[in-house]
Formats: structure tokens, C-alpha cells, sequence
């Protein structure tokens, strides 16, 4: 009786229903957009910034001192090049110095890297927006980020001074020449990051020249240079953890540490993403609580006169109170899946050809977005909007079904209806 | 047997602001298999009897037995079983449950009494087969004239087997064809099922066809007569 009571008004049902479906796809599409801006931002940070594992000497965050490389370098390299899980490392010298042009002078991180290995870890290589890549034909090739070489007023084949301290303390300077501009779309690590050739930092640091015995006495060095920074991608990201803790077992001297522990605001901004998503999802079902209130609460308005009858002729307040809360979850169970089925085809479509968003592109970047966002969605999130909506329905039907059960028969009879 | 009585029956409607005498100490006594017709002019306060009798509603002063029990005393949940058990009702209109076929209209009370499938659709089917709308069985009340609708709710009134059926007004909204019809049926029901029917109208049709007629007035009996089968006209009409 209850699924036929809802069809006694077939617009007013409809349109209830088109609600509850249009809230669960809301509830969907908004969940599947927030979790592909979230992966993008920490894809696009793994990919361009921090890879899946990082390794540094255990007190060089503090100051990040050059003096603090990785003991061990060559060993822990070759151990992680021998595991098959390990899909590509670049070994990396770090300095933070000064850059200054003619211009000004900026505060940055130089990398010192093997351009090949680079390339296989992270997206500098794709990443070259003016220019080319670091060939290690010429000395002291350098690449600059778009947003510094604007901020600097800096060209290709410009000359730039790097100023840092060497291995003894001593301030040291080199100049480079710019050979190109790269743009990870992350404004904050393109102003205050260049990369350069690893060998020819390690020249300015003093390390020994590579080749030479005095290398091969140092134990630790890397063809002579010194190593700051190992960056680990692996062939699947959810082993990072695991890995890690493989890893930190097997050199205690090191410390190592997953994207998440390198970069805490990966988690802190997928942790805020759940929670605007989980604000917009109680926003709707409060919505769809009043529209379902309302509607009900007309139908059961307009019965009053049946209802009264029904109570008359012994049906008792359970089976009223049920049958209002039976009609009100038959309206969700028709919206409720129409909702998931359109949320569905949303999230497959634009999961594979991504909502493109290239209008906002310099407010993206400015927080290391992407211009397409690919909408992803959690497997549970399929399971949680419906229960929200079957909560939701069941707590829109509780005012309306009250109102049903506290009617006098003599009175409700009486009413012209 | 007196299946009914009433001692002192007052009902005041609203006492506390301006109160409305609905009834005025009703005293009355109604025997097994009564044909009884409740009279009087509107606001006599025929309805308001009947549905003191039916436990619908209840007396501010006074006595109210059915059926050999004091009903005054149930509470609401008991009353609604004891109507669903012991009283047919056969309203004016808004009778039937629109979204239910005619079947299912009538099977409805047996549902609530969990009666068996078997049960039910046997009663349902001589029922309706009673009241000569065996071909109507599955049409919904929309697709039913009002005589066939309040046909239809008498079949519904006598599902469970009640002692009593009271009807409010049964045929305000009829026809005379129709009126006629239903009359019969009904008194045809009476006699062969000995089911006590009341009636409140004021249809000279309905009064017409009495055996006994109560008429109050301003909330009292003013009077009370009992017919012989020869004063009792019978039906003119067949549809």
C-alpha cells in the first residue's frame, strides 16, 4: 500500500525522487571532484617534489647543512637498485644558497643531480617549459624555475652567481648559465628551487673530484659527491610504507621517510578534502531532509480524512507510523540508485577525460593543481551516500509520520479533505 | 440480548472555553439483530452517539457498553483492536482506500486481524459476491459508481466477522436507485447474518426501512419506536 500511496501524486513523487537523486549524484560528484584535485595535488608533489621514499643524513633537516650527507651512499644505492620493487633513484647533492642576477638575489635550494637519473624519478625532463634539459655537455648548466626566472627577470643563457657554503665552512660561488625554465605547476617549489648538474656542485662544495682515489677512500661518495638526498619512486605506491620501514631497519644511520612524512601537508590536505567533502555531503542531506519533510508531510495533509478512516476501521498507530516511513524509504529506493547510476557514468566519464579547468590555471598552480582534474571516488563512497540517503529519508519520515499517529479518528474524519 | 447500552451518556465538546452539549444524558438499549435508525436534525447529535458507540470517541459523563464490555475504560490502543475486531463501520463518504482494488479493500481488515490468505480470500470473494459485485473485484474505487463504492464498504464493514455495523450517513451521497439497493442489501445482510446495523441519518429512505427508530434532539431521546414488519416499506428500486 505504501509504494501505491506514493504514486497517488505522480509529479509531487517525481519530483522527490529526481531530488533525491540529483542530491546523491551531487553527494558523488562533489566527492569524486574533491578526492581528484586531492590525488592530483599529491601525484603531482610525488612526481615533481618529493617522490614515494626519501633518505637524509638524520640531522640534516635541522639546518641543512651540507656537512650532513648520507654515509653510505654508494651501498644504500646499490641496495636499492638491486630490488625489484624499486622502479627508479636519483641521488642528489643538496646546497641552500643565493641566486642573484643583475636583477636581485633570491634564497633557493640548488639540487645537484644525474640528469638521467632525475629524469626517471621525477618530471623535470616533461617539466621544461623554455629551453632544454640538463645535458652535462657545457659546465655549470643550470634550471631555473619560471616563477624565479620571472621574479628575477631572468633569460636563457643568462649568467647567475649561486652562493653557498662548502664542505669547510667556507662561503663559495660559482656562476651558472640558465639553459632552461622549468614549471612543475607548483608555484612555491618553482620560486625557490634550481637544479644543476651534480658534479659541478660538488666541485664548489670541495668534495673530491670524481675519479680520483681520494673519492674511493671516502666511503659513502657517489663517483666523488657528496649525497644529501636519495629519492626512491617505486613500481607501486601503496608499498611506500612497507618499503620504508624496510629500508629504516636496514640503515639505521638513515633516515627515511615516506611522501607523507617528507611533505605532512599531503596528509593534511587529503584529510581537509575528506572533511569539506563529508560537510558537503551532510549540507545536501540536509537539504533532502527538509524536501522530503515537506512532501510528506503534504501527503500526509492531504489524508488526513483516509488516515482517520484507516484508524477507525483498526489499524493500529504502528502500522500508520510504519506505512508513512515505508512510503518515504520507497521514494529513496526509486531515487537512490537512479542518483548512483548517473553519479557513476559522471565519475567514469570525466575519470577518463578529467574536467578541464585551464581557466583557473594560475590559481591552481599558486597551490600545485593540476588544470585537468580526473574525478576519482573511493569504492566505499558508493556505499556511504546511499546509507546517508536511507538516514536521511528515514529521519525526513519520523515528523511527518508523528503527525500521522497523534490524528483523532472522530477529528480527522471531520475534516474536509 | 442487549448487545448496546448506554447509562447517562453527556458529551461536551470544548468545556473548557465554550463548551458545546453534544448529548444530554443518552440512555439506550439495543437488542441483537436491531435494524436501528438514529434521527434527528442536524446537530441532535446523532454522529456523536454513534461514534461513542463505535469507540471513536468517548462520553465526558456517563456509561458505554458493547458487546458486554465497558469500553469507556480502554485505552486508545485497545480501542482501535476492539473496533478492529468487534465493529463494522460504513462511513458517508471518503470510504474506501483509493489505492486498493475492491478486493483488497475488503481483505484489508482481515490483513490487520493476520487472518490467512485462504481466509481471506474466501470471505472476500462471498462478500462481494453478497453485495453483487463480483465483476467489480479488481476495479479500484475510482472506477466504481458511489453505490457500488458504499457496497463495496459494507462488504469491507462485514470482513470480520463484526456483532455490530454502525453507519454514519451511508447514503448522503447516493441516489435513489442506489439508496434503494444498498437498503436491501443491508437488510437482507441483517436478516441472514443477524448482524446488528445503526444508522444515523436523516434520509427518509433509511428511516423508511427501519425496524426500530431513536430520534434525539438538542442531545436527548425524544423519542424511541420500535416498528412492526408491516409499518416497514421496502425497496422500490433495483440498479
Amino acid at each position: 500500500m505504501a509504494w501505491r500511496n506514493i504514486w497517488r501524486n505522480p509529479t509531487r513523487s517525481l519530483v522527490v525522487i529526481a531530488a533525491i537523486a540529483i542530491g546523491i549524484w551531487a553527494a558523488i560528484f562533489m566527492s569524486g571532484f574533491a578526492t581528484g584535485m586531492s590525488k592530483s595535488y599529491v601525484n603531482n608533489a610525488i612526481a615533481n617534489i618529493v617522490s614515494h621514499i626519501q633518505a637524509h643524513h638524520p640531522k640534516w633537516e635541522e639546518n641543512y647543512e651540507v656537512k650532513y650527507d648520507i654515509p653510505n651512499a654508494a651501498i644504500v644505492l646499490d641496495t636499492l637498485r638491486n630490488d625489484a620493487r624499486v622502479q627508479s633513484v636519483s641521488a642528489r647533492t643538496l646546497v641552500t644558497g643565493m641566486i642573484s642576477s643583475p636583477q636581485g638575489a633570491r634564497g633557493i635550494q640548488a639540487k645537484g643531480v644525474v640528469p638521467e637519473d632525475e629524469a626517471d624519478v621525477s618530471q623535470l625532463r616533461k617539466n621544461i617549459v623554455e629551453g632544454e634539459y640538463l645535458s652535462g655537455e657545457r659546465r655549470n648548466e643550470l634550471l631555473v624555475g619560471e616563477e624565479l626566472a620571472q621574479t628575477l627577470d631572468l633569460e636563457l643563457k643568462n649568467k647567475v652567481v649561486l652562493t653557498f657554503q662548502d664542505l669547510e665552512g667556507e662561503i663559495t660561488a660559482g656562476a651558472f648559465r640558465i639553459v632552461g625554465f622549468f614549471e612543475t605547476g607548483n608555484d612555491g617549489f618553482d620560486e625557490g628551487h634550481v637544479f644543476a648538474i651534480r658534479g659541478d656542485l660538488n666541485r664548489l662544495l670541495g668534495a673530491a673530484p670524481e675519479g680520483e682515489e681520494e673519492s674511493k677512500r671516502l666511503s659513502g661518495r657517489v663517483d666523488g659527491a657528496v649525497i644529501h638526498e636519495i629519492a626512491v619512486m617505486l613500481q607501486d605506491r601503496e608499498q611506500s610504507a612497507a618499503y620504508n620501514a624496510e629500508l629504516a631497519e636496514e640503515f639505521p644511520g638513515l633516515k627515511v621517510q615516506t611522501y607523507r612524512e617528507v611533505s605532512p601537508d599531503l596528509d593534511l590536505y587529503e584529510s581537509q578534502i575528506e572533511s569539506i567533502s563529508l560537510i558537503y555531503l551532510i549540507v545536501i542531506m540536509l537539504a533532502l531532509i527538509f524536501g522530503i519533510i515537506n512532501t510528506m508531510l503534504m501527503a500526509v495533509l492531504e489524508r488526513v480524512r483516509e488516515l482517520g478512516m484507516l484508524m477507525a476501521i483498526g489499524m493500529n498507530r504502528v502500522k500508520v507510523f510504519f506505512m508513512i516511513v515505508l512510503e518515504t524509504i520507497a521514494l529513496a529506493l526509486v531515487g537512490g540508485p537512479a542518483g548512483l547510476l548517473i553519479g557513476y557514468v559522471t565519475i567514469l566519464y570525466f575519470g577518463n577525460n578529467g574536467i578541464d579547468l585551464s581557466a583557473f590555471s594560475d590559481t591552481l598552480q599558486m597551490y600545485g593543481l593540476s588544470e585537468v582534474i580526473y574525478l576519482q571516488l573511493e569504492p566505499v563512497v558508493y556505499w556511504q551516500v546511499p546509507i546517508s540517503v536511507a538516514i536521511t529519508a528515514i529521519l525526513a519520515s519520523i515528523y511527518p509520520a508523528y503527525k500521522a499517529i497523534h490524528l483523532r479518528p472522530v477529528e480527522a474524519m471531520r475534516t474536509i479533505g | 440480548m442487549k448487545v448496546i447500552i448506554t447509562r447517562g451518556i453527556e458529551k461536551v465538546y470544548n468545556p473548557e472555553k465554550v463548551p458545546v452539549h453534544a448529548l444530554n444524558g443518552v440512555d439506550l438499549e439495543i437488542q441483537e439483530g436491531e435494524f436501528t435508525a438514529i434521527v434527528g436534525p442536524s446537530g441532535s447529535g446523532k454522529t456523536t452517539l454513534l461514534n461513542i458507540i463505535g469507540g471513536l470517541d468517548r462520553p465526558t459523563e456517563g456509561y458505554v457498553e458493547v458487546g458486554g464490555q465497558d469500553i469507556s475504560k480502554l485505552s486508545d490502543n485497545e480501542l482501535i483492536d476492539f473496533r478492529k475486531n468487534h465493529i463494522g463501520f460504513v462511513f458517508q463518504a471518503y470510504n474506501l482506500i483509493p489505492v486498493l482494488t475492491a478486493r483488497e479493500n475488503v481483505e484489508f481488515v482481515m490483513l490487520l486481524q493476520n487472518r490467512s490468505r485462504e481466509e481471506r480470500q474466501q470471505r472476500v470473494l462471498e462478500l462481494l459476491r453478497a453485495v453483487g459485485l463480483e465483476d467489480k473485484i479488481d476495479k479500484r474505487p475510482s472506477e466504481l459508481s458511489g453505490g457500488q463504492q458504499q457496497r463495496v464498504a459494507v462488504a469491507r464493514a462485514l470482513a470480520p466477522k463484526p456483532a455490530f455495523i454502525l453507519a454514519d450517513e451511508p447514503t448522503a451521497s447516493l441516489d435513489s436507485t442506489s439508496t434503494a439497493n444498498l437498503l436491501d442489501l443491508m437488510a437482507e445482510l441483517n436478516r441472514r447474518e443477524n448482524v446488528t446495523f445503526i444508522f444515523s441519518t436523516h434520509d427518509q429512505r433509511v428511516i423508511d426501512r427501519a425496524r426500530r427508530v431513536v430520534t434525539l434532539v438538542d442531545g436527548a431521546v425524544d423519542s424511541d419506536e420500535q416498528r412492526s414488519p408491516e409499518e416497514i416499506k421496502t425497496g422500490e428500486a433495483k440498479e
